[in-house]
């Protein structure tokens, strides 16, 4: 079962105040804890990053390694580049991967073992299925 | 009786040594201080932070408000009101000398005042104001891709949850750029974050100590920090925030210091020549952070 997070909503629920950014280790504690009350069933999240700004590096280890620990596949979408500063250094000091939405497919980011495992899972859930090209494409909207 | 603790005429990183030893010197006999800035012509942000540092530290000691003398030149004065010194100083200090009222935050080169830190809310107004006021300079004045300036805002986050996380008390940051004639001929953004907690060697001691053995001290603390990334947690996920302040700085020829109780620690680019690690220093209360982004592609004269 795929669940759908709309990670600005759950910002914005979590902190005090109007802020768009995903800093600080409290409050990425405060939106994984609140996440994870939605997810006891799910083995797969769905999170939309659209509408976040800045993520740094102690909330990309507060809410997606640590998610990790909880579901087994994390689809990204709506990541942008600079959100990919923050997320991929974390994943590289885990060894952990995520599926990351774009335009073209999916991408794997995280180191190589990782990364295939997280494209097996992917594949042998039919999530994602190999395309002529030889990349992922997600089969299930 | 009141001690005199001399603030340097030219107050930044380089001048900061005498400012700590005469500090130290002043915190030792027990009684007032008086800190003189009468003849002070210019502090960078890292002079202002440490200079709120000290004065919290000598407040916090139980001894009577310390004294500040305000600089005497009205322009320094200004600056000094713009940048939103005196809000923060005026809960620390008595200050002595006439005290212009301005608007902080409005002048082109305070990319944020001088602003208190003690919360994970506060870090979150510091992003969020830093985004609004930096994107345009970073890019058009300091030539940094629009794309790399949502990393300047992480590692301004992260160097001011150093204090929320580690310092046991509330500090400062404040952010300028201007033109770095003397030192490198280009423009420089210039991070200064500040408290007068416990220090990286307190911080790190219980993990860290008997790692070290003899070398144990506030330099080895340093370096057990922002060289092997260590943190005082044993979750792996902990110690990413000074690396990736690192990596941010190595992308674009940037310097990071760090000063904590009586050492240095540098990761100075090309163009600097601050000594990697400096021992012995006069002891400071809490740590002091400083990050230099030059400007980009004119190359280092």
């Amino acid at each position: 079962m795929i669940r759908p997070i709309d990670v600005h909503a759950v910002l914005q629920q979590s902190v005090p105040g109007p802020y768009a950014d995903l800093v600080t280790r409290p409050t990425g504690r405060a939106v994984r804890e609140r996440i994870e009350l939605t997810i006891t069933d799910a083995s797969v999240l769905r999170m939309d990053f659209t509408g976040v700004g800045c993520i740094d590096y102690s909330c990309a280890d507060e809410i997606v390694a640590k998610l990790l620990r909880t579901v087994q596949v994390l689809l990204l979408r709506g990541v942008t580049d600079a959100h990919r500063l923050a997320i991929e250094p974390v994943l590289q000091g885990h060894g952990l991967a995520v599926a990351i939405e774009t335009g073209a497919g999916l991408e794997v980011l995280g180191p190589p073992e990782a990364a295939a495992l997280v494209a097996e899972e992917l594949l042998a859930r039919r999530l994602a299925e190999r395309t002529a090209g030889g990349t992922l494409a997600l089969t299930a909207a | 009786m009141t001690r005199l603790v001399d603030v340097p005429a030219q107050f930044d990183d380089r001048s900061f040594e005498h400012f700590a030893a005469s500090f130290a010197a002043g915190a030792a006999g027990g009684e007032r201080l008086l800190f003189d800035a009468h003849a002070t012509e210019w502090a960078s942000p890292y002079g202002l932070v440490g200079l709120l540092v000290a004065g919290q530290a000598a407040h916090a000691t139980g001894r009577e408000r310390p004294l500040l003398t305000v600089p005497a030149n009205p322009r320094v004065l200004s600056y000094w009101a713009r940048a939103g010194f005196f809000q923060q100083a005026s809960l620390l200090f008595e200050i002595h000398g006439k005290v212009p009222k301005v608007k902080p935050a409005e002048e082109s080169d305070v990319l944020l005042p001088v602003t208190a830190v003690r919360a994970a809310e506060d870090v979150h107004q510091v992003v969020s104001h830093i985004q609004q006021r930096a994107t345009a300079i970073l890019t058009s004045q300091l030539g940094i891709d629009p794309k790399a300036t949502m990393g300047f805002a992480m590692a301004l986050s992260e160097a001011c949850q150093n204090i929320v996380e580690h310092a046991g008390t509330g500090g400062w940051v404040a952010v300028q750029h201007y033109e770095w004639r003397r030192r490198l001929a280009k423009r420089v953004v210039v991070i200064a974050v500040g408290d007068a907690g416990v220090g990286f060697r307190h911080t790190l001691e219980p993990t860290q100590a008997k790692r070290f053995g003899d070398r144990w001290g506030d330099g080895a603390a340093l370096e057990a920090a922002l060289i092997q990334g260590v943190s005082r947690f044993r979750d792996p996920g902990r110690g990413q925030g000074l690396k990736g302040i690192r990596g941010y700085l190595s992308r674009w020829d940037g310097k990071i210091a760090i000063r904590s109780g009586t050492a240095r620690i540098a990761i100075a680019p090309s163009w600097d020549d601050d000594a990697p690690l400096t021992e012995g220093l006069s002891a400071f209360p809490g740590s002091q952070v400083l990050l230099i982004i030059p400007e980009q592609g004119t190359g280092t004269p």
